[in-house]
C-alpha cells in the first residue's frame, strides 16, 4: 500500500488528468482551434524545448525566472523549456516564415512549463492555445483580435465572458509629458496596478490637474471609461491614444452581443511587453483571467496582436459537461452496429457477456443508454444511480 | 436573487472590526443581529442589504479570501497587503482607520552596542515574514524569520531571536517589555481591498461599493 501511495504521489503543480477532464480539455482545444483556423489561421507547432537564449531573448526576459532549463549534452548549450508559446511564434514569423506575405495569421496550441506556481495558480504545467496576427499595425487587425478571442471562447461554451481593454502604453507616454522617470514611473506604475489611490496620491502629488488619479477612477463599463477619459486635458500623443480605442470599440461592439466591456486605462502588469491596445478576458466568478492579448513589436520592428488562452483558467469557467450518450452494446450485435450508432452520434461501449443483463451492465460501466432488440433505450435515473459510479 | 449573485463583504476580527462596521454603517450596511452577538457561531451573516452579505475572518485571511474571490471585496490592513502582494487585490481606498505603524524593535541594551551597517545576517520574530525578509534584503542583509502569531515582545527577553517586526500602536507593549523602536518599515492604516476579477465582470455594482465609501472618507476628511 505505501508503495502505490508514494507512486501517486506528483510534484506540486502537476496532475494526472482523469476521464472526463482530459477529453473536456483536448474538445476544447478542438474548438478553439477550429475557429482560428476558419478566420485563416494557419496552426505551426513549435518544439517543446530549444535554446535558452532564443526562448528567452526580447519580450521572452520576462519569463526567465519561470523558466526550466537543461543542459544539451549534444550541442553543451542551455536549453529551455517553454513556459510560453507566444515567443516561439513570433521566432517562427520573424525568421522561418519572414518571406511569407503580410499579415501573417498563425495558431498554436501545446503545453507550457513553469518552475513556481503561485497560491492563486497552482499549476505548473497547463496547455495554452493561441494566434498571432503578424505584420499589420491596422486598427482592424485590434478589432479582430478582440473579435475572434470573444468568438474562440464563446465557441468553448464560456458564459458570463467580459473583456478588458487596456491601454498599457498611456501611462508611460503620460508620465513623460509630466517629467516622471526612472524610479518615480515604477512607484506610479505600481500603485496603479494595485489601484492605491493612496499611494498614487504621493506619487503624483504635484500632478496640477489629478490626471493619474482620474484615469484610475475611469476604469469601468466602456462608454462611462471612455467619457471620463476624455473629460481630462491630455497632451495630443495620450489623446490619440484614447481616439484610437474610441474608434476601436465603435468597429467591434456591435459584433460582441451581450459580452461585457470594461476598458482600464492603466493596467499595467502582465502587459510590460505590450505596445499599444491590449485586452484581458474574464469569465465572472472564475478566478485570474481566462486569457490576455493585445498589440506588440517583434524584436524585427514588426508589429504584431495576437492572444492567448491558458486552459487552466479556461477550465474553471465551463459549465459541466452535459452528458453525450453513452450506449452499452453487446459483443454479439456486432462491431458494425457500433458504428452506425456512432454515425448517429452515440458513443458505444461493448459488452462481452451475452448472459449479463444488459441494463444492469450498462448502470455498472457508467453508460446513459443501453441497446436492445434493435433500439436504444435510455437508462432511467434510478438505475444510474444504483450503480453509484458516473 | 441567488447566492452566487451576492456580493461577500470581509470584515477583519480585532481591533479594526469595530471601526470597519462603524464604517459600514455610514455606507447603508448593517448587518443582521446574530453578527452582534457574542455566543453566535455564524461565520457569515446577511445584512439589511439583499445583495450583501458579510463574512468575519481574521485579518490576514480577509486578504486571502477577496484574492480567492471567495469575497468580492472587504476591509484588509496594509501590512497584510504588502506580506501577501495579491496580483488580485485592488487596494483603491485608504479608509483611515486601523492606523499605526510597523516597526523593527529590539531590546535597549542591543540598541546600545549595535551598528546595523554591519549586519549580513539577522534573526527576527514576526508575523509578517515575507515583508520581514523583502524589507532586509534592500539593504543587503539576510533576514531569518521565526513566524509567531502573537506575543511577539516577549521573543527576545526569552533569548528566541534579538529583534522583532511587529505593529506599533502606542509603542507601550513595547516599553512593558524593555524593547524600542529602530526603524519604521512601513506606515499602516486600513484600506478598502476588492477583487479584480470582481471589479472587472460586475464593475456597476462594484464601482458603486467603491464610491460609496469613497464618499464616507472624503466626507469624514472635510
Amino acid at each position: 500500500m505505501a508503495s502505490e501511495t508514494s507512486k501517486a504521489l506528483l510534484p506540486a503543480g502537476l496532475a494526472d488528468d482523469l476521464p472526463p477532464d482530459a477529453d473536456i480539455e483536448a474538445e476544447v482545444i478542438g474548438a478553439l482551434m477550429a475557429t482560428f483556423r476558419a478566420h485563416g489561421y494557419e496552426r505551426v507547432k513549435p518544439p517543446l524545448i530549444e535554446f535558452e537564449e532564443s526562448l528567452l531573448g526580447g519580450p521572452g526576459a520576462a519569463l526567465a525566472q519561470q523558466t526550466f532549463r537543461v543542459m544539451d549534452p549534444q550541442s553543451q548549450r542551455m536549453l529551455g523549456v517553454r513556459a510560453d508559446m507566444t515567443v516561439q511564434v513570433a521566432r517562427i514569423a520573424a525568421t522561418r516564415l519572414r518571406q511569407r506575405a503580410r499579415p501573417l495569421r498563425l495558431s498554436y496550441s501545446g503545453q507550457v512549463l513553469r518552475t513556481r506556481g503561485s497560491q492563486l495558480r497552482p499549476e505548473r504545467q497547463f496547455s495554452q492555445a493561441g494566434f498571432e496576427l503578424i505584420g499589420s499595425a491596422s486598427l482592424e487587425a485590434d478589432v479582430e483580435a478582440i473579435l475572434l478571442a470573444a468568438e474562440a471562447l464563446r465557441g468553448a461554451r464560456t458564459t458570463h465572458l467580459s473583456i478588458d481593454l487596456t491601454l498599457p502604453h498611456l501611462v508611460g507616454v503620460l508620465a513623460a509629458d509630466r517629467g516622471i522617470v526612472g524610479p518615480r514611473l515604477d512607484q506610479l506604475r505600481d500603485a496603479l496596478d494595485r489601484k492605491d489611490a493612496a499611494a498614487l496620491a504621493l506619487v503624483a502629488k504635484d500632478d496640477p490637474d489629478r490626471a493619474f488619479g482620474r484615469l484610475l477612477e475611469a476604469a469601468g463599463p466602456v462608454d462611462d471609461a471612455l467619457a471620463a477619459i476624455k473629460a481630462i486635458a491630455l497632451p495630443k500623443e495620450v489623446s490619440d491614444i484614447v481616439d484610437a480605442a474610441s474608434a476601436l470599440v465603435a468597429l467591434a461592439r456591435p459584433h460582441l452581443g451581450d459580452l461585457l466591456l470594461t476598458l482600464d486605462p492603466t493596467e499595467y502588469r502582465g502587459f510590460e511587453y505590450h505596445t499599444g491596445i491590449s485586452f484581458s478576458v474574464f469569465a465572472r466568478g472564475v478566478r485570474g483571467e481566462l486569457g490576455r492579448g493585445g498589440r506588440y513589436v517583434l524584436e524585427n520592428g514588426e508589429p504584431a496582436t495576437g492572444f492567448s488562452v491558458y486552459l487552466d483558467s479556461l477550465r474553471r469557467a465551463l459549465p459541466a459537461r452535459v452528458g453525450g450518450g453513452l450506449v452499452f452494446v453487446r459483443a454479439s450485435a456486432g462491431f458494425d452496429r457500433c458504428q452506425q450508432l456512432h454515425a448517429e452520434g452515440w458513443r458505444t461501449v461493448r459488452g462481452f457477456d451475452d448472459a449479463a443483463d444488459a441494463k444492469a451492465e450498462a448502470a455498472r460501466l457508467g453508460c446513459t443508454h443501453y441497446f436492445l432488440d434493435g433500439s436504444v433505450h435510455a437508462l432511467d435515473d434510478a438505475g444510474r444511480k444504483q450503480s453509484g459510479k458516473r | 436573487m441567488t447566492t452566487g449573485d451576492k456580493i461577500i463583504f470581509a470584515l477583519p476580527k480585532g481591533r479594526v472590526l469595530d471601526d470597519g462596521v462603524a464604517m459600514l454603517a455610514q455606507v447603508g450596511i448593517a448587518p443582521e443581529a446574530a453578527f452582534f452577538d457574542k455566543d453566535s457561531r455564524q461565520l457569515r451573516f446577511t445584512t439589511n442589504r439583499a445583495d450583501v452579505d458579510l463574512i468575519r475572518v481574521r485579518s490576514f485571511d480577509v486578504a486571502t479570501f477577496v484574492a480567492f474571490g471567495a469575497a468580492h471585496a472587504g476591509i484588509a490592513g496594509s501590512d497584510v497587503l504588502l506580506e501577501f502582494e495579491y496580483a488580485e487585490l485592488y487596494a483603491p481606498l485608504d479608509l483611515g482607520i486601523g492606523v499605526c505603524r510597523l516597526v523593527v524593535a529590539e531590546p535597549e541594551s542591543v540598541k546600545a552596542t549595535d551598528d546595523p551597517l554591519r549586519w549580513s545576517h539577522v534573526r527576527v520574530a514576526t508575523k509578517y515574514p515575507n515583508l520581514t525578509r523583502r524589507h532586509f534584503a534592500a539593504r543587503g542583509v539576510q533576514a531569518e524569520c521565526i513566524k509567531l502569531h502573537g506575543a511577539m515582545e516577549l521573543a527576545p527577553a526569552l533569548g528566541l531571536c534579538r529583534r522583532i517586526v511587529d505593529l506599533v500602536e502606542t509603542g507601550s507593549t513595547l516599553r512593558a517589555n524593555g524593547l524600542v523602536e529602530v526603524e519604521t518599515i512601513a506606515e499602516v492604516s486600513s484600506r478598502l481591498v476588492v477583487n479584480r476579477v470582481a471589479l472587472k465582470t460586475r464593475p456597476v455594482e462594484i464601482g458603486a461599493l467603491v464610491d460609496s465609501f469613497t464618499e464616507v472618507v472624503r466626507g469624514q476628511a472635510a
